[in-house]
């Protein structure tokens, strides 16, 4: 990409000004795989971020490249905000996607399994098998794979099998069945339900055997009689309809019909064979499948390297994985208090995963059991039936208090096992809402109103990441326990607007999506811009995934035109062109990819010295503005706001695994300057939250607590 | 769902944690657009702390105006409305609970079977509540907001709401209610009277104009408009102005402030724009946006009738005036405000109709006094003794139109008239009792006393009895009786009365005029004087 010629002012319809949304998510997943590259991370995590690459590829033929191949069958030919036609942006996807696949092979081929092997883990094929291995192959395959086979064999009376997306399968092709005739196409789908890495015995260390290839062995059995000319292992991707997010929850895109949708989802959008197959088998499968030859990625074996993620958690390979960051607990929670009356005195911040997620546990867990408590309120997104946060609901509610939770499930039409926790807390007498009809709650709120000497009082927990201990120790989130009453307001009536109790409210701390948070957003940003321009300093600090919706980017290169400092950490896409004379000349913007994902998002604004801090559930994107239910809440505590400062101080100061994105939607690494120390955000933060646990519980001192009663 | 609602509704309400805590109330109002909720923490120190309001659009306004009736889907809605805002009482344990309707059900032709519905499927008891109470509840509401502002303390001040029915308008006397009235000012009717009218918007806008101005100067042969030098507005459409103007704010901002000119120069230039207009501009629901401009017109032309300066907004409303209503509830001091109001009101009513005030209050005196003496035999009320004090003070306004005849004037007038505080059926009461101060007994032939319940029909009785004998203690408007005893012997009430020189017309009069009391209570009255020391 070549950097435009720099506009003077950011006017309506220059598309000079934003990059494409794909390709800077392409971008995302190449610092991914640098992560992957980096010879400095353990090797095991190495293999780890490549198998997350292969999966977000993945992701992003369902979901993105078939939407622009959707748009360019119906005949669309409008620019995106960048300029680019759909038609222009699967030519650009196609040939940066090629060479990142290529990279990845490259990587886990040439230099992870290498390096791996040399520790003893080995991925032969059959011929390389020993004769016991040899024997133990064929067992399997007689005993386990053979029955669940089904050859097909494809002619003019049987047609190309439906195949599922993301399935891996065997091509075979087959000589003439008479004299005079073309080669003929047998199709072989590969078991799914069977683990696909087979680990051999052996007497050097692990050695395992891929699932395809111990079939492709045995092909002979499968079609006996018939001269086999070729082979392949291939996959397809297909339309998923779909759109996913960070968190892994699903949109579907409303409004398509059913026919439509199955015409849809039955569109192949990309063809993975393996490189080298015979030319008449590709023509035959491109031919079958009535896919373009752009679309077709012809890779190394083995396809499809999600699985290999099993293999990271060998317990025996410990050193080639990351030394654990245990989660610190607060402080200030920690010897089992009250989080109740802790929260009377003061806010509570929490850093996911730093802090551990205990707390959020506790504080539902007491909600449950506490006679004084009247009433919870709770959204749950993505959450499993296994949290104990859903246990306590259902405790709570079997104890006569008011439960209401809004539960989003993974999709529409969950399977059982989705919908039996939540049919379970109805069971225990909660009222149980699942959504809210054309928008998805993305808001992470957790409500607690109970009774106190003082009156009633109501305790918030408000969190830019989901109520779910598990991803808790995975993606770096803030959540907030407060006890402010005009919070407290703001939190009961947004529950009061979601369960169609009352109109959305005009609230007084807290912004909602989709009715004011966009308008909030860009107010507060004009509001920087007019400092700026009375001579005022002036600057705005954010973090957050994404960054693509154009009213919020023009006004941030407005506020950078006025002289506004912009410091953006955007971990995922951002559509913001920095650099750009007159316009963006002011924006900084910075990635992080580390082993925990950046998942918080925070909005700083230096208010001439009145600092305000607001965290929010919600990325800039229209989707997260228009057609969600997100939250923005101010942090007013100071000590609090201090420490989510601090962190986007790290965030900043980070020149270990930061990438600076610069005009033409690149990325460079940023390394210390000379005379810099290394610093590394997350490993920072983490030894800062480590010395400030040691520093309370130094000032505490020790407590001896003797034991009135013997405990039962 | 059923159990009524006076029962705790909140889990664990035994739960003995909370001694200290207060008492939760919530109010409901069903008004023209919204049903609205609060609820709201009453501290034992007399506290109020609003916990959660919430509200959600309900046209009933716009069937009941329209088609005189609500239509099934809007009663649907209401019934889903109510049984979200009884989940969010239930949330809070909430003890009490009082839901007032105002204008669009009060006028619905099927507001029994509508109000009955709504209890059976939510177990929500809806009181109908009048302009007057409304008027009362308001004026609650605003005043514990303007808590000592000084123009509570001095000058008169107009207190405009205008509703999507009527306008409620109370005009205060150094903060004390005199006249107050409902008008035909609806923004909800007005927005269809403007519909209905053919042409541009501008001359439909001039005819709506017109329309207010009629309304308005009908207003100023009630209440002396231009004596007013405060104005203070109340609703959702005023409140939408301010949001344009910001104006300025009293300290803990529960106050705004805009100045005259500004206010009317945003009316103008509202006034231009059509609805459509205003939805996109603002971002205004519908029914928000059709009533803003006739309710705005309606303030700027009762604003200009005034002396104000300035239009004043207080953060007050008819819920929080229930919320206050129901938590002060028997409070004794409330109560002699609340006296004091309502007889100031019915003395503005009186000089309105140049009564002899001396007559009327020493009437008025004597009529309590018996009131007083004979509690163990009526069983009446406080409420009643007011009622009774009102009435004596007003029986004889019928004398503005003619002498003959003139209780049935009082009748006449007392029927019509808008007191303070009271309810259409307490002025029913009011203007019957006077109506019998003189004359005949009740009667089966007179209608509107037979109009009345039958409980009506013996309270009437009993009080008319008692302003009869403290009328006629006054035959001669001189005020010779001071003050009155009743002593009760085996078979006949004497009235011992001590005063001050010739008592022979007072006691011809009371003889004569105890016929009722007779009837009422089965007592022959004789009249005897004290001993003088």
């Amino acid at each position: 990409m070549t950097p435009p010629p720099p506009p003077t002012r950011a006017r309506k319809r220059n598309p000079e000004l934003f990059l494409n949304r794909e390709l800077s998510l392409i971008e995302f997943q190449g610092r991914v795989l640098e992560e992957a590259q980096d010879v400095s991370n353990p090797l095991l995590e190495r293999l780890k971020f490549a198998t997350i690459v292969a999966s977000n590829l993945d992701e992003f033929f369902m979901v993105r490249v078939a939407r622009l191949q959707h748009r360019v069958l119906e005949g669309d030919t409008a620019p995106d905000a960048d300029g680019m036609t759909p038609g222009q942006q699967l030519a650009a996807i196609s040939v940066r996607v090629h060479a990142m696949a290529d990279a990845l092979y490259a990587t886990v081929l040439t230099q992870i399994f290498p390096a791996l092997a040399e520790r003893g883990l080995t991925m032969i094929l059959p011929k390389d098998a020993s004769a016991d291995q040899s024997a133990e192959m064929s067992r399997l395959f007689t005993e386990q794979y053979l029955p669940a086979l089904t050859p097909l064999a494809i002619d003019a009376s049987r047609p190309f099998p439906m195949l599922a997306g993301l399935s891996l399968n065997l091509a075979l092709l087959l000589a003439p069945a008479e004299e005079g005739g073309g080669p003929r196409l047998a199709v072989v789908q590969v078991p799914a339900r069977v683990p696909r890495f087979v680990r051999l015995a052996s007497d050097a260390g692990n050695v395992y055997v891929r699932i395809e290839e111990v079939i492709r062995t045995e092909l002979g059995a499968l079609f006996p009689g018939q001269t086999l000319l070729g082979s392949t292992v291939f996959r397809v991707t297909r339309d998923s309809e779909i759109e996913l997010d960070d968190e892994g929850g699903r949109d579907y895109l409303a409004t398509v019909e059913d026919e439509l949708r199955n015409r849809r989802r039955s569109r192949v959008v990309r063809l993975e064979v393996e490189a080298g197959l015979a030319p008449e088998l590709l023509d035959i499968l491109v031919q079958s499948l009535e896919i373009a030859r752009e679309d077709v990625y012809a890779v190394p074996s083995p396809l499809d390297l999600r699985p290999l993620l099993a293999l990271v958690d060998l317990p025996s390979l410990e050193d080639l994985r990351d030394k654990p960051l245990r989660p610190l607990p607060n402080a200030d929670l920690a010897s089992g208090e009250n989080v109740f009356d802790v929260v009377d005195e003061r806010d509570i911040l929490l850093h996911h995963p730093y802090d551990s997620f205990d707390p959020v546990v506790a504080l539902a867990v007491q909600a449950a059991d506490d006679p004084d408590v009247l009433a919870i309120k709770q959204t749950l997104y993505r959450t499993s039936g296994e949290s104990p946060v859903v246990r306590a609901l259902a405790r709570a509610a079997e104890r006569g208090k008011q439960v209401t939770v809004l539960v989003e499930l993974l999709a529409r039409f969950d399977e059982e096992s989705n919908i039996r926790w939540a049919h379970s807390l109805e069971e225990a007498g909660a009222h149980v809402l699942y959504g809210v009809r054309d928008y998805k709650t993305h808001a992470k709120v957790l409500l607690i109103v109970r009774r106190t000497s003082r009156g009633i009082r109501r305790y918030v927990h408000l969190s830019t990441g989901n109520y779910n201990d598990r991803t808790a120790r995975l993606y770096t989130d803030f959540g907030l326990m407060t006890s402010s009453p005009a919070v407290g307001e703001d939190v009961s009536a947004f529950f009061n607007a979601l369960t169609g109790y009352s109109d959305p409210p005009r609230m007084k701390k807290l912004v909602m999506a989709p009715t004011r948070l966009r308008e909030r957003v860009i107010d507060l940003i004009r509001r920087e811009q007019r400092r700026a321009e009375s001579g005022q300093p002036a600057e705005i600090r954010a973090k957050m995934n994404s960054l693509v919706d154009e009213d919020v980017i023009r006004a941030l290169y407005e506020a950078s035109g006025a002289g506004v400092r912009i410091r953006l950490n955007v971990r995922g896409i951002c559509c913001l062109r920095p650099g750009l004379r007159g316009v963006s000349e002011q924006i900084e913007v910075v990635s992080i990819v580390d082993r925990f994902l950046e998942h918080s998002r925070i909005f700083h604004f230096k208010n001439g010295g009145d600092e305000e801090v607001y965290l929010s559930s919600a990325d800039l994107m229209p989707r997260n503005l228009d057609r969600r239910i997100e939250l923005l809440f101010p942090v007013e505590a100071p000590e609090c706001a201090r420490r989510v400062l601090a962190c986007l101080d790290a965030m900043f100061a980070d020149n270990v695994k930061a990438r600076v994105l610069s005009q033409d939607g690149g990325y460079k690494r940023k390394r210390p300057a000379r005379g810099e120390e290394p610093l590394r955000a997350q490993i920072h933060l983490y030894r800062e939250a480590e010395r400030e646990l040691g520093r309370v519980r130094a000032v505490k001192g020790v407590v001896l607590e003797p034991i009135e009663k013997r405990e039962a | 769902m059923s159990e009524a609602l006076e029962n705790p509704a909140g889990p664990e309400s035994s739960a003995p944690a909370s001694s200290g805590a207060g008492r939760i109330l919530a109010v409901i109002d069903m008004g023209a657009s919204a049903i609205r909720l609060t609820v709201a923490e009453a501290g034992a120190d007399g506290t109020l702390r609003i916990m959660e309001e919430a509200s959600r659009g309900v046209l009933l306004g716009k069937d009941t105006f329209t088609d005189g009736r609500i239509k099934a889907p809007t009663m649907q809605a209401t019934v889903r409305v109510l049984k979200g805002f009884r989940r969010i009482m239930e949330g809070y344990g909430v003890v009490r609970c009082r839901a007032a309707a105002t204008s669009a059900v009060r006028e619905a032709s099927n507001r029994d079977s509508f109000l009955d519905r709504v209890r059976l499927r939510t177990g929500i008891e809806v009181e109908v509540i009048d302009g007057p109470e409304e008027n009362r509840l308001t004026y609650l509401a605003v005043r514990e907001v303007l808590g000592e502002h000084e123009m509570l303390r001095r000058g008169n001040t107009l207190l405009v709401e205008v509703g999507g029915g009527s306008a409620d308008i109370s005009f205060l006397r150094a903060g004390e209610p005199v006249f107050s009235g409902t008008y035909a000012l609806g923004s909800i009717r007005m927005r269809q009277a403007l519909a209905s009218w053919r042409g541009t918007h501008d001359r439909r806008v001039l005819l709506l104009r017109r329309h207010i101005h009629n309304v308005v100067e009908d207003i100023k042969r009630e209440m002396p408009l231009r004596e007013a030098t405060h104005f203070i507005a109340l609703g959702g459409d005023v409140r939408f102005a301010a949001s344009r103007l910001g104006g300025s704010e009293d300290a803990d901002a529960r106050l705004r402030f805009l100045k005259e000119p500004e206010f009317i120069t945003l009316c103008d230039q509202l006034a231009g724009e059509t609805v459509d207009d205003l939805v996109e501009r603002f971002r205004l629901p519908l029914a928000d946006a059709e009533t803003l401009v006739p309710a705005l017109l309606a303030y700027n032309e009762l604003l200009l009738a005034t002396s104000a300066e300035q239009v004043t907004i207080p953060e007050a409303s008819l819920r929080a005036g229930m919320i206050l209503d129901l938590a002060v509830g028997e409070d004794a001091r409330r109560r002699e405000d609340f006296s004091r109001q309502v007889l100031a009101s019915a003395r503005a009513i009186g000089e309105k109709y140049r009564y002899d005030a001396s007559h009327a209050e020493n009437v008025a005196r004597m009529a309590v006094r018996l009131f007083d003496e004979l509690k163990t035999e009526h069983g009446l009320a406080d409420r009643d003794r007011l009622l009774l004090e009102v009435a004596s003070l007003l029986h004889d306004v019928g004398l503005y139109i003619n002498r003959r005849a003139h209780h049935k004037h009082s009748h006449y007038i007392l029927s019509v008239s808008d007191i303070f505080g009271l309810s259409r059926d307490d002025m029913d009461v009011v203007a019957n009792v006077a109506r019998y101060h003189r004359r005949a007994m009740p009667q089966k032939s007179h209608l509107p006393y037979m109009a009345l319940d039958r409980d009506t029909r013996v309270k009437v009785g009993k009080l008319a009895a008692m302003l009869r004998i403290a009328n006629a203690l006054d035959a001669d408007h001189l005020h010779k009786v001071r003050d009155l005893t009743l002593v009760r012997d085996e078979d006949e009430w004497t009235l011992e009365v001590d005063g001050a020189g010739d008592m022979t017309m007072e006691r011809l009069a009371t003889l004569a005029r105890s016929d009722l009391l007779t009837e009422v209570f089965g007592q022959k009255v004789s009249f005897r004087e004290a001993a003088r020391p």
